[in-house]
């Protein structure tokens, strides 16, 4: 090609109006374009991992038994969003739990209230500051009776343990590898620790998780946090939730 | 083995400051002439001076020896078509080989009961409803 046959041609010039021999080709690399980007960010997005609805509210109220271990739990009795029996996780504001004003309530009948975070069967109230938050009931005729824990055997689960808080939907997404950070702090802060697995057990995908003895886990758990791992221990049903009671030296990375 | 690292940072960032200070005082004025009298731009030259000062005291080096024009830019640009082979392989290679490293998911890996519940058999109907 000599240089005669090049200044013939037409020659694309991004600020310049295109000429009238390149708009054809031009517009079908436009077209090819769009299409192309459009459906790579489709494949994209759609391969994925659902990261939930992170759907919540601005305020709910609940009255129930407050239990202190592992983590704070309130059993409900009394509840317009929460059906009576049901049980919720408790934590606090920003990434932390409520460890150091439920210590004193355990047992007792309480009110809590706050932003509910919910996910799936998952469902987390994080309290307000101060007794607005969380309070004794005062002058309740009795406590009503806090369902004893049901064995459901010794599991051996795949999955992933998450802080409740993040994974319920305050953070999307709130599991993997690029969240491990954020979770760590806040189960260090106190949240209460989640396992999900990859596969429902008795119809629950997410179990929270104690130590062996049904006490806290955090401290045991924090360098396995985010990321697709094996454990063994013994399952329990606590009214509707299930706890995993986990052999802390049972984890291990799943291949 | 992280402390090592940010106290390694650290040092490495302290000397970036050391040579901010002298290059942007002294030095600069003797490889550029341009900027002889002209102070306001110096400070935003800081952060980055802090990242890659030995190649800022290597390029001060080889001005000061007296190699100016094409001669300065002559080492990135012959280097330029190497790198270009290196980076068109080693991208693939990082890329595929982060996919490889990773772990796979989501992953439907069954949950394995080892041992039913010692008691409650009752209890143990209701809970896999």
């Amino acid at each position: 090609m000599n240089d005669a046959g090049d200044r013939s041609e037409p020659f694309f010039i991004g600020w310049a109006k295109a000429p009238t021999g390149l708009r054809p080709f031009l517009i079908g690399v436009g077209l090819c374009l769009v299409v192309l980007f459009g459906g790579v960010g489709f494949i994209a997005a759609a391969t994925q991992a659902d990261p939930g609805s992170g759907r919540g509210g601005r305020g709910e109220t609940a009255i129930g038994v407050l239990t202190y271990d592992p983590y704070p739990l309130l059993y409900v009795t009394e509840s317009e969003r929460y059906p009576t029996g049901h049980t919720l996780l408790l934590s606090g504001n920003a990434k932390f739990g409520v460890q150091d004003r439920a210590s004193a309530l355990d047992g007792r009948l309480v009110q809590v209230s706050g932003g509910p975070v919910a996910r799936g069967d998952l469902d987390m109230l994080r309290l307000r500051n101060g007794p607005d938050g969380l309070s004794l009931v005062e002058g309740a005729p009795a406590t009503p009776e806090v369902p004893e824990p049901v064995p459901l055997g010794r599991w051996r689960l795949t999955g992933e343990i998450c802080d409740g808080q993040c994974y319920g939907g305050a953070m999307r997404p709130g599991t993997g590898l690029a969240h491990r950070a954020c979770a760590n702090l806040c189960l260090i802060g106190g949240v209460p620790p989640v396992f999900v697995s990859t596969q429902a057990v008795a119809g629950e995908e997410f179990l929270l998780l104690a130590d062996a003895e049904g006490g806290p886990v955090t401290d045991a758990v924090l360098d396995h946090v985010a990321m697709l791992v094996d454990v063994e221990g013994e399952v329990e049903r606590r009214g509707d939730l299930l706890v995993f009671r986990i052999d802390p030296a049972s984890l291990q990375v799943a291949p | 083995m992280v402390a090592t690292l940010l106290q390694i940072a650290e040092v490495y960032l302290w000397i970036g400051a050391a040579v901010a200070a002298v290059f942007l005082l002294w030095g600069i004025d003797r490889v550029e002439p341009n900027a002889a009298g002209a102070f306001v731009f110096r400070p935003l030259l800081i952060p980055g001076i802090l990242l890659i000062w030995p190649l800022v005291l290597w390029r001060w080096w080889v001005l000061t020896r007296g190699e100016t024009g094409v001669r300065r830019h002559r080492p990135p640009r012959r280097v330029q078509h190497a790198v270009a082979i290196v980076l068109a392989l080693a991208i693939p290679v990082i890329l595929m080989g982060a996919l490889l490293v990773r772990q796979n998911r989501p992953l439907e890996r069954p949950a394995v009961l080892l041992a039913p519940p010692a008691a409650a058999p009752a209890a143990e109907g209701e809970a896999g409803q």
